[in-house]
């Protein structure tokens, strides 16, 4: 898609709020995304140790993810609240002229698209580009002021990320037999 | 429109897990025609249930979107519960016994009202409840944790960051031990072993955790329930002279046909606010304020627990997320008040990764990307942090009550108001029984080497019961030991409602006890199998 239809059709959907223009909308930015301009983002900011298959692993799982986001679907009552909330607005139509404001960045400070930049200096981009952002915990992955921070939370939330940090072969969330519980969780590499 | 009527032998109002308790014991001993009405809607079949935890995990939809009317919003309400199952397709599967000094509080301590029944009295309603749902547990010291009978199942096994926690508790001077829950360790009853998917709340995958819709598929299958959804019970009709309840009539939400339920015995099993609401809407003629209402106590006594959670760091390697949810639990602190002022609580340790967490920024406030965001990330979790709470027992206040409001549902019946009070002795005790709560949480983590990280309470209580509390006087209480109603032979209250305290402990597993012995009593009318 041409740069300047996409800018029309993502400032149209943002002046319509309803619903279903809204998932039309969302199908439309998800697609607008550049995977190639996410994928240099995700190897700037993700941990090296990933290697290329697990970069592209993360990149891919997050890209599924976004396409499965669900507008207005009802969220999980907190424990103590009877209180009924609905997922926001896709962070879709937000993230991806944020990927293409990176490139755009890049362009204009180093000559050259962000994709063939060095990793540092991709990095610094992305710190020019959350500088507004005020840095603590990572955010919620749909509410991420910045695809960097969504990308970042949604990896960083993730049952891999878990085991790298820990080393060990924890395996949060998923089936595992109760009878290992007991034990210290393997490392995630074995000797030998 | 012509009225459509179901008769039946029992007709039980509500489907959550007192129902399906009072159900399936009177269906497996008695020949009687039972029907159940529930509000809600049917619950998603468990195959269903892999995805909807997927989408829970990846984007926090709620698994549980048909648990709740559209206009039946309650401020207060704990949680939304309408549907078939209730309340407990979304519980935690958390099951400790209340503990023998929670049913005689005036004898021991002079607070509150004692229970007209003992510890004793329910024990083996206890076990049977125990048998039905499939809990797992370990005995504790047995002066701390008495039972009649082993747990049906082994309990669940202390994960390796538990047993380290639990090596920590001891040093502290506290017994600590699994909590037992309605998960299975092992296939039971066909349903399968835990497997530590770690979503018990709010929804488990593989139906190793008790839901009450286990029990009604069971039934139903068997053809030994008609269970009817989407049908609001409005009403209940008394005869005038004998006091007898004849009729409950209905709602069907999907035609809008008004139904008529005829039964010699009805059962309300609608939790602690649907119970007391409905005996509230059927006011009328020689019962203006309510049905089962002769002592005023209708919907009062509301009751629960308040907490204090706490966080403390620890100098030892955890892993987080063995399996989160299940946790270590001592009931020393239930036994005996501790100093000279009345504080009862139980106390249970969880891992936590509290302050552990990955972050965006280190101390100086340098943004952390690629490589180092994970660095950061391996200092921090090198050392363990582990999650404590107790819940304390509030004793509650007459006015702590649940009334009819102005609001009204489609259908113009007045929707409840909730007003949880703490009786003025807990109100008293309440700040000191915190800063008591704290400051153990502080001995614990020096015995540990650690440091307590933070400390607050909810500000609701928790575990919600009461509004027909059970007594032998009939100016006391709305019902009798067995749930029956003091003004209607054949009215009989299930479960939660009946509750006179709420322990310091989920209550779930006590509701269950109750609401077998309530069964065992209906059943008295009917022919054994």
């Amino acid at each position: 898609m041409k740069p300047t239809r996409r800018r029309f059709l993502l400032g149209a959907a943002a002046l319509l709020p309803l619903p279903f223009v809204a998932r039309r909308f969302h199908g439309l930015a998800v697609r607008a995304l550049d995977p190639a301009l996410l994928r240099a983002m995700a190897a700037a900011i993700l941990p090296g140790e990933l290697g290329t298959d697990g970069l592209e692993r993360a990149t891919t799982e997050f890209e599924r993810w976004l396409t499965g986001y669900r507008e207005g679907a009802e969220v999980l009552h907190g424990y103590g609240s009877g209180e009924i909330h609905y997922a926001g607005p896709s962070p879709a139509l937000k993230w991806s002229s944020q990927l293409a404001e990176l490139d755009a960045a890049a362009r204009k400070i180093h000559g050259a698209p962000f994709a063939n930049r060095s990793r540092p200096e991709r990095q610094e981009l992305v710190r020019a580009a959350l500088g507004g952002v005020s840095a603590g915990g990572l955010p919620q992955v749909d509410r991420a002021p910045h695809i960097a921070l969504g990308l970042l939370a949604h990896f960083y939330s993730s049952t891999v990320a878990q085991d790298l940090c820990y080393d060990a072969r924890i395996g949060n969330g998923t089936c595992r037999p109760l009878a290992d519980s007991p034990k210290r969780p393997l490392p995630l590499k074995q000797p030998g | 429109m012509p009225r459509f009527v179901v008769e039946s032998d029992v007709c039980i109002i509500g489907s959550g897990i007192s129902a399906a308790m009072v159900a399936e014991r009177l269906a497996g001993e008695r020949n009687a025609a039972i029907v159940v009405v529930e509000a809600g809607e049917e619950t998603d079949r468990p195959a269903a249930r892999p995805a909807l935890r997927r989408r829970y995990l990846e984007y926090g939809e709620s698994p549980w979107t048909r648990d709740h009317l559209e206009g039946y919003e309650v401020p207060g309400i704990q949680s939304r519960s309408m549907q078939v199952g209730g309340l407990a397709m979304h519980w935690g599967g958390v099951t400790p016994r209340f503990s023998p000094e929670d049913f005689k509080v005036r004898s021991l301590y002079g607070v509150g009202t004692d229970w007209p029944i003992s510890y004793d009295d329910l024990d083996p309603w206890y076990q049977e409840a125990e048998e039905r749902i499939g809990v797992a547990g370990a005995q504790g010291p047995p002066d701390l944790d008495p039972r009649g009978r082993p747990f049906p199942q082994a309990a669940l096994p202390l994960t390796y960051n538990l047993k380290l926690l639990q090596e920590w508790a001891a040093k502290a001077g506290i017994p600590m031990w699994s909590q037992p829950s309605a998960k299975n360790s092992a296939p039971y009853r066909g349903r399968p072993a835990c497997c530590r998917n770690d979503t018990c709340f709010p929804v488990c995958p593989i139906g190793a955790k008790y839901s009450p819709d286990f029990t009604w598929d069971a039934l139903r299958k068997a053809g030994r329930v008609r269970l009817i959804p989407r049908t609001v019970v409005r009403r209940l009709h008394a005869d005038g002279p004998s006091g007898r309840i004849t009729r409950a009539t209905a709602l069907d939400r999907a035609s809008g046909q008004e139904v008529e339920f005829r039964a010699k015995t009805f059962v309300v099993a609608g939790g602690y606010v649907w119970s007391s609401h409905l005996l509230l809407c059927s006011a009328g003629g020689r019962y203006p304020t309510g049905l089962a209402n002769g002592s005023g106590l209708v919907g009062r006594y509301l009751t629960g627990h308040r907490n204090v959670n706490g966080y403390v760091s620890l100098p030892l390697q955890l892993f987080p997320g063995m399996n989160e949810q299940h946790s270590l639990v001592t009931k020393k602190f239930m036994r005996v008040p501790r100093g000279d002022r009345y504080l009862r609580h139980d106390l249970r340790i969880w891992e936590s990764s509290v302050g552990r967490e990955p972050r965006l920024a280190d101390q100086t406030g340098r943004l952390l990307l690629g490589d180092d965001l994970l660095a950061d990330w391996r200092r921090r979790a090198a050392t363990g942090a582990a999650r404590v709470r107790a819940y304390y027992d509030v004793i509650p206040d007459r006015d702590s009550a649940l009334t009819l409001g102005p609001r009204k549902t489609a259908w113009g019946d007045p929707l409840p108001q909730l007003d949880f009070r703490d009786a003025p002795e807990s109100a008293s005790l309440r700040e000191g029984s915190e800063a008591a709560i704290r400051a153990l949480f502080r001995e614990m983590a020096r015995a540990g080497g650690g440091e307590l990280l933070s400390a607050r309470s909810d500000p609701f209580q928790d575990h919600p019961a009461g509004g027909c509390r059970m007594g032998s006087d009939p100016s006391t209480s709305v019902t009798d030991a067995w749930g029956r109603t003091h003004d209607h032979e054949n009215l009989f209250v299930a479960g939660a409602p009946t509750s006179v305290t709420g322990g310091c402990a989920n209550g779930t597993l006590t509701f269950c006890a109750l609401s077998l012995r309530t069964a065992a009593e209906i059943g008295k009318e009917f022919p054994k199998r």
